[in-house]
């Protein structure tokens, strides 16, 4: 069963702050990460399974999947101080990659990759207690060339009809933007228009129409990430988001948002 | 601000580069031989010498310009950081 459907902004500044960001700012974001962390305990869930966008973390250049599922035991990652070990919900997984594969989609799978922070920044502060299982769902965001949103939007198609069919209470997370240019020169210049103009087509359910967007589109607006929420927006079809917050700072559009099913 | 797309192809030229940018990024020993002697460690990884004045000190624009993936320069930059500097952060 698909119960639930998240995004999550992850940028680490939200986990390590430095002197450069509004200290008010991230304790704003944090609070609508509070908000997820208690829908997700109310959700009574079984597993969340997690699309990131991996930081060339769990996959250099020696390999570059497009989509990819991990599917062993329990993943890790480390970011300064911060150790993190999650179990994997072992049957789910192997479902989404078996299942996946069946239904036309090439999906490379992992038993052993690093966790990137795409992942555990937003479980660092949404993860209910006792913890629940993860399945993190890998889409390639930094690496041209990158899969096409529409193959995403497809992908998120038949990863909702996978979850939909199983026993387990699982939620979806999609981790990742809004705008932001990380090592370019446009750093400090995000497109916050694009974003509010994004957040009010899905507040309208109309999620659909971002498969039609173009890779080159994404580059430009700073939000090469959003083939995670794109993903995500297959499998929840026509539904509203709920946005919780939109955050922008000096460098990166923070947005937290459900949609309720 | 050109029609240049923000994330490119990382060219085969630069996995060397873009290689030793990920191991301070994501392999903490590697990083810690990094601080301790940047030198030895750039030659480790096989680095040209124009490789490795672009990244002692860190100098994005040539990196990137010999083909280092942004994202790699900007993270590596940051756990350097962190390193250096770690009463500097506060951490939730």
């Amino acid at each position: 069963m698909l119960v639930g459907a998240f995004a999550c902004a992850h940028t680490p500044q939200l986990l390590v702050r430095p002197a450069t960001e509004d200290r008010d700012l991230v304790l704003r974001v944090q609070a609508a990460f509070a908000r997820v962390n208690a829908r997700l305990a109310a959700l009574e869930l079984d597993a969340i399974a997690v699309i990131g966008g991996d930081h060339v973390e769990a996959f250099f250049l020696d390999a570059v999947p497009a989509l990819a599922v991990y599917a062993g035991r329990e993943c890790a990652g480390t970011f300064g101080p911060y150790r993190y070990r999650f179990p994997i919900h072992e049957p789910l997984a192997r479902a989404v990659v078996e299942q996946g594969i069946e239904r036309g989609f090439d999906l490379l799978y992992t038993q052993g990759a690093r966790l990137d922070y795409a992942f555990y920044v937003p479980l660092h502060f949404t993860m209910p207690a006792p913890p629940v299982p993860i399945v993190p769902l890998h889409v390639n965001v930094y690496l041209p060339p990158q899969p096409l949103p529409r193959r995403c939007y497809e992908w998120g198609e038949a990863l909702g009809a996978i979850l939909r069919a199983r026993p387990e209470r699982v939620a979806l997370m999609a981790s990742g933007g809004l705008s932001h240019f990380p090592g370019t020169d446009r750093y400090g210049s995000p497109d916050f228009d694009w974003d509010r103009d994004l957040l009010e087509r899905l507040a309208a359910g109309r999620g659909r129409e971002l498969a039609a967007l173009t890779g080159a589109e994404l580059d430009k607006a700073g939000n090469v990430e959003l083939r995670t929420w794109i993903t995500l927006l297959g499998a929840v079809g026509e539904a509203r988001a709920d946005v919780y917050c939109y955050e922008p700072s000096w460098h990166h559009g923070n947005a937290v948002v459900e949609w309720p099913l | 601000m050109s029609d240049r797309a923000h994330y490119l192809f990382p060219p085969a030229r630069a996995y060397q580069l873009n290689r030793c940018l990920y191991a301070i990024k994501s392999d903490a020993t590697f990083c810690a031989r990094f601080l301790a002697d940047p030198a030895a460690a750039m030659a480790e990884m096989g680095l040209s010498t124009e490789e490795q004045a672009g990244l002692s000190p860190i100098d994005r624009d040539a990196l990137v310009s010999r083909g280092a993936h942004p994202y790699l320069v900007f993270m590596a930059d940051l756990r350097l950081r962190m390193a250096r500097e770690p009463g500097s952060l506060e951490y939730f």
